[in-house]
């Protein structure tokens, strides 16, 4: 108890200093948000308005206070892009992004530790050779080119999935058909995620688990006459697991700070785009606002990873 | 298809004969009476930001409109298709190479003049995009009215330029670089760019650029950096040489903000830094020219003066290139304007009849509904069908034609310009109130006490407003003379007083998510304008929905003349 809440007070230190940086780090970094304007009917005396109604031109000291006020009440004031409040602009966008990056991490997670097992457990086949070739080519392919075949086939040649978006237009009436045409929407670009990064995690667990099942503990588990599941998924695979888990759990924040590429080629109202506007055009309220919640975020995963560490692994929990 | 594209594409290169799909006849005054919609009923503005998934749309019916194209692999691809009509013009689109003056070397007019000689705009445009732009000689984009072929060319090539500088005194130094006459070797210039994975074409172009100056003797690299770093510097005026391209406008006035001296300033245009009497006291003359033809007269003197000094080196203008899919008709198409243009949104109806949506592409996310606040041409695309001004732009000429004003007068008075417009008849809003010259005189007053920074300059010289009800009519007086102020004030949205002025907040006001009044059955927002088409709903980053407004001044039974009354119109 006493060692979490250690932790827990690092964790309140870290966010402090992520909230100050995100602070200072927007605005010593070149430009802002009048500089990106870049319009000659926009004259330097408009410029001076905008920047008031910004509040740009009142002292750092006094901006800073503003700044800290807002974020840990967590109002984070009016967008510069938008003018609408980025809790509204981060709301319209994430669940889509959690909706689409969630069950992509999930699947291929699973998909990749499932095949990395089967991998390691054949090794010199047929089999295990079409993992690594799929998984170093599922690793290595550009994903907007992976996207834009997919969308080609799919949404073009055979037109079984939409072009676009996450809604029909017009959208369909009734919840249900509202809820299975955004499902229907979501597949292709879930598949592509999948596809696109099943592969990481299959040549890993592969990797690991062909390791694993040379250790001594393993072959001993074997000579106790446990079946092969319970040598391989109780035995070897557990001792993987820690790993494994610390990958999936720090991976959990990019869940919500969206995927460009694929918010791009699928035209998604997502989060990464937003984030990357925000950042471009120096929208310090709104970007400001985002990694403060992806922070958030991160260290919340990293408690929760050294949670579960303590359930999963006998170890921690005695050194502990 | 492709046939017709390319008869388009040879037009616009002879600058003759005007390719036109739509009703106007070529080389008359503009008539809007001749147009009578909107046809459709229903609007749908998609967004969709890939441009490979807009061209697989456009083939499978998603889209009906996709505009700024610019991949020349992707024209050829939809002229091929034979089934989209495409439309071409020249734009005000301009790029250029900025110098910083200030320093040395490029404080030497004469080393400036020798570095516009190395510069094969021609070849340059042809290689990097296929031909898909226009090389730029002058300081505005030919398709402005106020273009000015007759400037200074120097004689082109590299031994022309070493010509001239060794006319001029400057030697090469036995490793071949510039040394001056006062014997100062010529520095690194750095020619700072975005980096090729964000402007593939403009790195390559500083890259030419480099080389060319290379071959004058000056030792000369590209510098890509990321684009925000490079303003940054740029706005610090801590560079040599970069990169730019502005959108402009059809007023020349744009040539004050980059070359006059008073806008070397933070946040001012004047990158270059150049600063001399004789161009501040024309571009003085043109920011305040009592009418048209002294506008004239000081933009092309201007050009001239730019075209000795060159403080920036004109590269090339792109063309818009829009397309429409080939099963609609009215599609409206000048030499000047593509055919993603109001005047087709509302005359635009299906070859086959009845009724459809018609699928309108916006390229990148809406940002804003404000139009208060809104800034970029996305949120404007889609505001400019709601929203209305008192005059608006013919297509082929760019000169001014009475919109929601039937006729204006400009004068000036004791020093002061004054605008009088007369309201046609029978005007209303969308949601069917009448719509009167008081409505346009607290629309510029409301941005005016607010100063509203994305309108500050079109009224911060407003010095009275009034209005008669009877005679129609909205007269407005400046604070001194300018041509421009027609402009900015005739060509300003009017929004609706009885909806402004229950704005507490206009920086936070959020028309869309305000209810007003219902209309045919539907509710209607904030977001209430005079345009051609009502606004009904929005999905952020998915679509806006928009229906026919039926009380539109040149809808079918509004009870509007849009044929223009004696207009009378001080040039």
């Amino acid at each position: 108890m006493t060692s979490f809440f250690r932790r827990l007070c690092g964790s309140a230190a870290v966010l402090a200093v992520v909230l100050a940086l995100n602070f200072f780090l927007f605005r010593v970094m070149p430009g802002d948000p009048l500089t990106a304007i870049m319009d000659p009917r926009f004259s330097p005396e408009a410029k001076q308005q905008l920047a008031a109604q910004w509040g740009l031109n009142r002292p750092m000291s006094e901006q800073f206070a503003v700044y800290i006020k807002e974020m840990l009440s967590f109002r984070f004031g009016l967008s510069m892009m938008t003018g609408q409040p980025v809790w509204d602009e981060l709301k319209n966008r994430v669940p889509n992004t959690v909706a689409l990056l969630l069950p992509a991490l999930i699947l291929s997670a699973a998909l990749g530790v499932w095949l990395g097992v089967k991998a390691a457990l054949a090794r010199g086949s047929k089999a295990e050779r079409l993992v690594l070739v799929s998984g170093a080519i599922s690793f290595s392919f550009p994903s907007f080119f992976v996207q834009l075949l997919l969308l080609l086939c799919f949404a073009y040649a055979w037109p079984v999935f939409p072009l676009r978006g996450t809604t029909s237009i017009p959208p369909p009436e009734g919840l249900i058909t509202a809820f299975l045409d955004y499902l229907w929407h979501l597949t292709l670009p879930l598949l592509s995620l999948v596809l696109l990064s099943f592969g990481g995690w299959a040549l890993y667990v592969r990797n690991m688990m062909v390791k694993t099942l040379g250790e001594d503990y393993v072959l001993m588990a074997r000579a106790r006459g446990l079946s092969r599941r319970r040598v391989v998924w109780n035995h070897a695979f557990r001792s993987i697991l820690p790993p494994v888990l610390t990958i999936f759990l720090l991976s959990l924040p990019g869940v919500v700070s969206g995927a460009v590429i694929t918010e791009t080629v699928f035209s998604l109202n997502g989060a990464g785009r937003f984030l990357l506007e925000a950042t471009n055009s120096h929208d310090y309220p709104s970007a400001g606002a985002a990694f403060f919640l992806l922070a958030l975020l991160t260290v919340a995963c990293n408690l929760l990873a050294d949670l579960i560490y303590v359930l999963v692994d006998p170890r921690v929990r005695r050194v502990r | 298809m492709a046939r017709r594209f390319g008869v388009l594409f040879v037009c616009v290169f002879l600058w003759g004969a005007v390719p036109s799909w739509g009703a106007a006849p070529v080389g008359a005054s503009f008539d809007v009476s001749v147009f009578e919609g909107p046809k459709m009923e229903e609007l749908y503005y998609v967004i969709m930001r890939d441009m490979d998934a807009q061209l697989l749309a456009m083939s499978t019916g998603g889209l009906d409109v996709v505009w700024d194209l610019y991949r020349p692999a992707d024209v050829e691809r939809l002229a091929r298709s034979g089934k989209v009509e495409l439309s071409l013009a020249s734009s005000f689109h301009g790029f250029f190479v900025t110098f910083n003056v200030r320093k040395f070397p490029w404080d030497q007019t004469v080393l400036r003049q020798a570095a516009s000689q190395v510069v094969e705009r021609v070849r340059w445009t042809r290689d990097l995009f296929s031909g898909y732009c226009e090389p730029l000689a002058s300081f505005l984009p030919q398709v402005s009215p106020y273009y000015e072929p007759n400037v200074t060319a120097f004689p082109p090539g590299a031994e022309a330029a070493r010509k001239r500088l060794a006319g001029a005194g400057w030697t090469w130094n036995r490793s071949g670089w510039l040394v001056t006459p006062d014997g100062r070797e010529v520095p690194l210039t750095k020619i700072f760019c975005p980096p090729s994975t964000v402007a593939a074409t403009t790195t390559e172009m500083a890259q030419l650029m480099a080389e060319a100056l290379i071959s004058i003797g000056v030792p000369a690299e590209a510098e890509p950096m990321d684009f925000q770093t490079m303003l940054a510097r740029v706005d610090a005026r801590d560079f040599d040489a970069c990169t730019n391209a502005w959108s402009m406008t059809r007023d020349p006035d744009n040539l004050y903000a980059f070359y006059h001296s008073s806008m070397d300033v933070e946040g001012g245009y004047n990158l270059s830094g150049i600063a001399d009497p004789a161009l501040d006291a024309v571009l003085c003359e043109l920011r305040y020219a009592p009418g048209e033809a002294a506008a004239r007269e000081a933009a092309s003197r201007a050009q001239k003066i730019l075209s000795e000094l060159m403080p920036v080196i004109p590269i090339y203008s792109r063309y818009s290139i829009s397309a429409v899919r080939e099963d609609w008709d009215g599609v409206f198409a000048t030499d000047r304007t593509t055919a993603d243009n109001l005047l087709t949104l509302i005359s635009m109806n299906p070859k086959e009849g009845g009724q459809r949506p018609i699928y309108w592409n916006i390229p990148e996310e809406i940002r804003t509904m404000n139009p208060l606040v809104s800034s970029t041409a996305y949120d404007w695309t889609v505001l400019s069908t709601i929203y209305d001004s008192l005059i608006s732009v013919d297509p082929h000429t760019f000169e001014d034609i009475p919109w929601l004003a039937e006729s204006w007068r400009i004068g000036t008075e004791e020093g002061r310009t004054v605008l009088t417009f007369t309201l046609r008849r029978g005007l209303k809003w969308q949601d069917g109130r009448p719509l009167t010259a008081e409505d346009a005189a607290f629309t510029l007053r409301f941005i005016k006490d607010n100063n509203v920074p994305r309108f500050y300059d079109s009224v911060k010289d407003i010095e009275a407003i009034e209005t008669d009800a009877e005679k129609r009519t909205l007269r407005v007086v400046m604070a001194n003379t300018s041509y421009w102020h027609l402009h900015n004030i005739g060509g300003m949205i009017l929004l609706p007083k009885h909806i402004l002025e229950n704005v507490l907040d206009w920086r936070a006001w959020q028309p869309t998510n305000r209810p007003h009044q219902a209309l045919d059955g539907e509710a209607l927002s904030e977001l209430i304008g005079s345009g051609p088409f009502t606004f009904r709903e929005s999905r952020t980053g998915e679509y806006v929905r928009m229906t026919r407004n039926a009380h539109y001044f040149l809808a079918s039974g509004s009870g509007v003349n849009a044929r223009t009354a004696d207009t009378e119109m001080a040039r």
